[in-house]
Formats: C-alpha cells, structure tokens, sequence
C-alpha cells in the first residue's frame, strides 16, 4: 500500500499527470497520477488516505519548494495538473461525505480580473490540503460570493488579483462580507497585493506564496 | 582655459554644458549612444549628426567617416572632441526601433504622407513621397510616458488614479507633434495624410479616450472605430492641410499596430492561411486569410526583451546574442565583441536550445545536474528561474497560436507562411525557436519581417477607411483567458519537447 502511495507523492509533486505525459523526462512511460490514484482505490486504500498521505504530501512538498524558490511556475502548473488527474477518481468521496474535510473555501479571482493561473494553483492547493474547495472562477463580485455565505456561514473567502487596476475591487467585497458576518475569514493574494494593501482593507490574511495561505489553514483547522 | 560649452541633443531636447575638449564617448552613452566597437572608430554605430557648430576632424577621424561613406555633417562620437557650442542629432537607437526601409507594393498617388508607429517604448515617423513610395527621411523618438512606467498597465493605471490622462496625452501629442513638424520643416514638402498606428493603449491615450474599460474585464476597446484629428488641434505644421487618423484597433489589447501587421503582411488578401507572430511584452498573434482573421493577445511577458531574466538586457553593445554549437566547443557572439555584460532574448533563446541539445536541460527545462545556474561567457549565467521565465513566455505564444487554430480548425501544417514581428524577431535564430518550441511551424516557412507596424501605417497612406473596413469585418478577437483547459494546454507548451 505505501508503495503504491509513495510513487502517487512524486507523481504530484514533480508533475507527472498520466502515462502517456512525456513529462518528467525521467518518468517517461511510467504510471502517473491518474493511474496510481485509480490502482489504489481499486486495491482498497481509503480516498482519505490516498489524500492525506500521498496528494496532500506531495502538493506541500512542491509548494514548499516553490516558496523557497527552488521550483516555478511552470513546475507548479506540472503539479497542479497531476493534482488534477488524481482528483477526477477522489471527487465522487468528497460528495459521498467519505472523505472529511477540513472546511470549505471559497475562491475567485476578484472582479475584473481575467488571470487565473495562481487563484488555480491556489485552489489545488487548498483542496490537496484537505478542503473544500468552491472556486467561483475569474471576474468574481460579492454578488456571486454572497448567496455561498448564506448557504454556508463561516466559508473562508480567498481572493486573488493579478493588476493593480483590479485589486482596488477587494477592498469592496472585503467591506461587504465582514458587514455580513465581521468574524468571516478573508485571505488574499497576488502579484501586486502587500501585507499593507491586505492591512488597510480589513483583510485577515496575506501571503506571498500559496503554502502560506496553507499553513494559515491548517492553522485554523486544528 | 577650460572654457564651457553648450550641447542641444535632438531629438530628446536636452541641454548640457560641458568643458572645452571632453570627449562625446564620456557624455553620450546615457543619451542612448552606444559603441558596438568599443570606440576604435571601425564599425560607425555611434555616429552622430551635427544640425549646428562643428567638431574638427584630424586624420585618422576623416579616414574613418571616408572609410564608412558617411555624409560631411558626420561624426563618430567616439572620435570627437568638444571644441565649441553644438546641436547635435542623437538617433542612435534607430537601428534597435527598426524604422523600416522594407519596399511594398502599392499605388501611385499625390503629395507627401507621413506613416506614424507610435510604441509604447518608441516612436517613428516617415515622411513619404505618394507618387514614387519612396521614404524621404525618418525621425525615431522614445516615448515620453515611458517616465510613468515601461509598460500599457502601469500607463493605465497612472491614467486613472492620478488622473493622469490629459498628462500622457499631451506628452504624446507634443512628441508626435514634434516629430511631424521636423518632417515637413527639413524637406518643405506638401503633407496631404498623416496615419498614426500603436496599440489600444496608445490610441486610447492620443485620443483622448477613457482608460477604465481597458482597465478591467471585460477589457473593451473602441474598436473598429477610427479617429480623425485635425492638425490644428495636434498643433502640426500650420502650413500642413492633412487628414492625420488614427487607424482602429482589433478589440482588447490588440491594436492597430496589429491591423497594420495584417496589411503588411497581406494576409487579408490571402487565400492560404498565414500567421503574424509579434514577440513583445503583449505577444500578438494573428492567423487568418482572406475570409477569416482571428487575434489574441497572449500577455507572454517581457522575458524575450531581457526583463526578469537575471542577466538579461536588450539587443545592445555588451549583450551576448547568439550561441552557437558547431560540435567544437559552444560560440558566443557578443553585441560589439567585447567583455559580455548580459543577454538578450535572442540569446537567452540560443543558449536554451544549445543546452537541451547538450542534456544539459532536460525537456521539462530543469538543469540536470541540480545546479541553480549554467556559466556562458563569464561573468554572464543563466539561471534555473530564467529557464523558466522563458518557459513562460513561450508556453503563452504557443498556447495561443494553438487556440487560434483550433478555433479556425486547421493544424499548423495548413498554414502557409508565418512571419515574426517585432525588435526582437530580427535577431533571433529560426531553427532555435522551433527547437525550443516557440514557433511550432516548419523552418521553411517562417519569416522575419522587422516592423509590420510602420511597414503597413505606410501602406494605409495608399488607402482609404473602405479599403481597411472590410478586414475589421472578418477580424475576430479571440480572448485566450476564457478558453477552457487553456492552463493545461499553457502548461503543455511550457516544456521542450
């Protein structure tokens, strides 16, 4: 069982997404996420272990690497898109109620904005780490976050920019879920936001690099 | 002794004062004069013209001029002395603002026309002669707003929030104004058409128009719609009885440098598909024929032109831009054969393709051995993350033209001919592009065509709005961002296979 994990870590931490992906160079023609991830669920491995023990680990490892910029984007994108793969055979345990999860986050990418590569990224994150993950996708308002904070009080809001020209549109929906409910957690993030926008805008967290707003999680998990 | 003197640099308008007998080479290079021979008086590419005053020639400075053919009114700034007041022309950065000599084809018509590429780095305008086609002369300038940050978002964003657009305008218009007004005082001809091209921002800013639907999604544009001015209201030439219009834009950030490049290029003319490729910081691609044209912009960043690269720098004296393997030992080419200082993207491109060849980098663009960095010609490295940045930005134009495509479902093969725009396209090895898999098409047909801005503003002075409306009906804006699966199919294009 381990074994068959172990190789599922690499496979998401180093990108490989199925057997047919050229990529890693080194890992050519081996099984990749996709595969391992449907073995070891037909070999009776639990969908929280396969989680837990092998995507969780192996998204973390690449995040951490990423924040101490011995990985890139690139490398991420690899990973996010084994991630995916192995997700496809999860997800139908997450909605079955299987798998428990840490709590529900809510992302999107703020309004006006169309880049959606890091909030992705982010979001594979999140979700690797154990949440759940609902991803509104780009040009995302209060009015769409809105009826999410209804059904579900307590979502942690994660919002990203990537212009400046838009980041300005945070400070709206930062205003408009903490006059809903002023305990909601919101974290933000993005190439132009700093710790000071994130201060002056009321926000409750910001980081630099998605393993930050991992950690920040867990922290609030446990 | 030690008297001081005054120095005019034009275009730029800037005014020193300097001591009796300093050498030119110690004050010009941050004018944009540059030495590519390292100032041994051979190769001519600082030359300078004086408009007023005179530098003395000795022997060795006139075999020089004599030897390079150059006209009595020039210099080599690194051969000259100050020895009085002087005007003196500085357009040095012509040869890296491509203003084009490219012939076209065209029909005969009367007066003088100016053709302007008004960039968002530079700006060159040409004063044509419509009966022959013949260019007269040429002034190059950079642009003004470059003070209020180097690319269209930090313009846009300086527009809006300090509410800076009468600010850029003005700047923009004085320098064109500038431009045009030198035109017609050097050659006192009739101008009977002016025509301005430059990306959406650009026109948005000369015009007048507001910023903010740029600034956000859904990043609308004024498209399609073409802008008249007067040359009063430019404050041009008095004298000057012109149309002077800024051709429209393709939607979103794609301008009508872009429509230009699609003149140029003929492509609305064309039965067979053909591709216009502009490696800038907005990376434009179009691909398309005479019943179909579709563009996109694909934000590929600024890597090709030096910027994130941790050596990186543009295609000037000191950078390294070209490496070649020919099986004994890697050669360097370095802008003005001297000590290196940085590379370009030309280079940056060789070096990738170099050392994948070597499995030095592997497919997935790691450096195998695990080290963070491989030496070129020291002091010069690349670095893991400039790898990447690379990555990135060749993963973007790939992805896009792949888009493109897909949407006008043909495959690379059906496209006839692909041409590369652009500064940085003149530099770069073909076969390296394709090796790295920028430019996904066989080497055969892939062509260098320098500035297809100013070559199509030129064309469009022998045409009417119903000549041009007519490729804006069948031009589509293809908005890459709301593509599904564009993040894997990015992230595909990344690697090197």
């Amino acid at each position: 069982m381990s074994d068959i994990l172990e190789k599922l870590t690499v496979c998401v931490e180093r990108g490989k997404a199925n057997k047919v992906s050229p990529y890693p160079p080194d890992l050519k023609g081996q099984d990749g996420a996709d595969e391992l991830t449907a073995e070891a669920i037909k070999k009776g491995i639990s969908p929280d272990d396969i989680l837990q023990k092998a995507l969780v680990v192996g998204m973390s490892n690449i995040g951490q690497k990423f924040s101490e910029g011995k990985a890139f984007v690139p490398e991420m994108l690899m990973s996010a898109k084994a991630m995916k793969a192995a997700m496809v055979h999860l997800k139908p345990f997450f909605t079955s109620g299987e798998v428990k999860q840490k709590g529900t986050v809510v992302l999107g990418t703020i309004q006006g904005d169309l880049h959606d590569i890091g909030k992705n990224l982010v979001a594979m994150m999140v979700e690797g780490a154990g949440w759940k993950v609902i991803d509104l996708g780009v040009d995302v308002g209060f009015d769409k976050i809105e009826q999410i904070l209804k059904d579900n009080p307590g979502t942690i809001v994660g919002l990203s920019a990537l212009l400046t020209t838009t980041m300005v549109n945070m400070k709206t929906v930062v205003e408009k879920v903490k006059a809903m409910n002023p305990d909601n957690i919101v974290m933000i993030g993005g190439a132009p936001v700093t710790q000071d926008y994130c201060d002056e805008i009321g926000a409750d967290f910001y980081s630099s690099d998605p393993q930050g707003a991992i950690d920040y999680l867990n922290g609030i998990a446990s | 002794m030690g008297r001081d003197f005054t120095i005019k640099l034009e275009p730029l308008g800037e005014k020193l004062r300097v001591k009796e007998n300093t050498p030119l080479k110690d004050i010009l290079f941050k004018y944009g004069i540059e030495f590519p021979c390292g100032g041994k008086g051979i190769c001519g590419g600082c030359k300078i013209k004086m408009l007023d005053g005179d530098i003395p020639l000795n022997r060795e400075h006139q075999q020089a001029l004599n030897k390079l053919g150059l006209s009595p009114d020039i210099r080599l700034a690194c051969r000259s002395i100050v020895t009085s007041d002087l005007t003196l022309e500085i357009d040095q950065f012509e040869t890296f603002i491509l203003a084009d000599s490219s012939s076209f084809r065209f029909t005969p018509a009367e007066g003088f026309g100016i053709a302007i590429d008004l960039g968002t780095t530079t700006l060159v305008a040409q004063l044509l002669d419509l009966s022959t086609g013949h260019v007269l002369d040429a002034v190059t300038r950079l642009n003004p707003q470059a003070e209020f940050g180097a690319d269209v978002i930090s313009r846009i964003e300086y527009a809006i929030r300090n509410a800076g657009l009468s600010v850029l305008q003005n700047l923009i218009r004085e320098s064109i104004a500038a431009m045009v007004n030198k035109l017609i005082f050097r050659h006192k001809v009739a101008v009977t058409k002016v025509v301005i091209v430059g990306n959406t921002v650009m026109q948005h800013i000369f015009s007048g128009l507001d910023l903010t639907p740029l600034s956000a999604y859904p990043f609308e544009s004024k498209k399609k719609a073409f802008y008249s001015f007067s040359p009063e209201e430019l404050k041009f030439h008095t004298e000057i009885n012109a149309e002077v219009l800024f051709l429209p834009s393709l939607g979103s950030f794609v301008g009508s440098d872009i429509l230009a490049g699609i003149l140029a290029t003929r492509l609305h003319q064309s039965k067979k598909y053909i591709a216009l490729i502009d490696l800038g910081t907005n990376g434009e691609i179009v691909v398309g024929n005479k019943d179909k044209i579709l563009c996109a912009s694909t934000a590929a960043g600024p890597a090709f032109e030096g910027t994130n690269i941790r050596m990186g720098m543009r295609a000037s004296t000191g950078a390294i831009s070209s490496i070649r393997d020919n099986g004994d030992g890697i050669k360097f080419h370095v802008i003005g054969n001297e000590v290196p200082k940085g590379i370009c993207g030309s280079g940056l491109i060789d070096a990738i393709a170099v050392f994948i060849k070597k499995d030095i980098i592997d497919v997935g663009g790691k450096i195998k051995d695990n080290t963070d960095h491989i030496e070129l010609k020291p002091p010069v490295i690349i670095s893991q993350r400039d790898i990447r940045e690379l990555q990135l930005a060749k993963g973007a134009i790939a992805a896009g033209l792949q888009i493109l495509l897909d949407q006008l479902e043909i495959t690379h093969d059906q496209v006839e001919s692909v041409y590369i725009a652009g500064a940085f396209g003149n530099f770069i090895n073909i076969e390296n592009t394709r090796r790295i898999g920028l430019i996904e098409f066989q080497e055969d047909k892939i062509h260098k065509m320098g500035n297809t801005a100013l070559i199509g503003a030129k064309m469009s002075l022998f045409l009417d709005e119903e000549d041009i409306e007519p490729i804006l009906a069948i031009t589509d804006h293809v908005s890459l961002e709301m593509i599904p699966d564009f993040q894997d199919l990015f992230a595909d294009k990344m690697m090197f296979e």
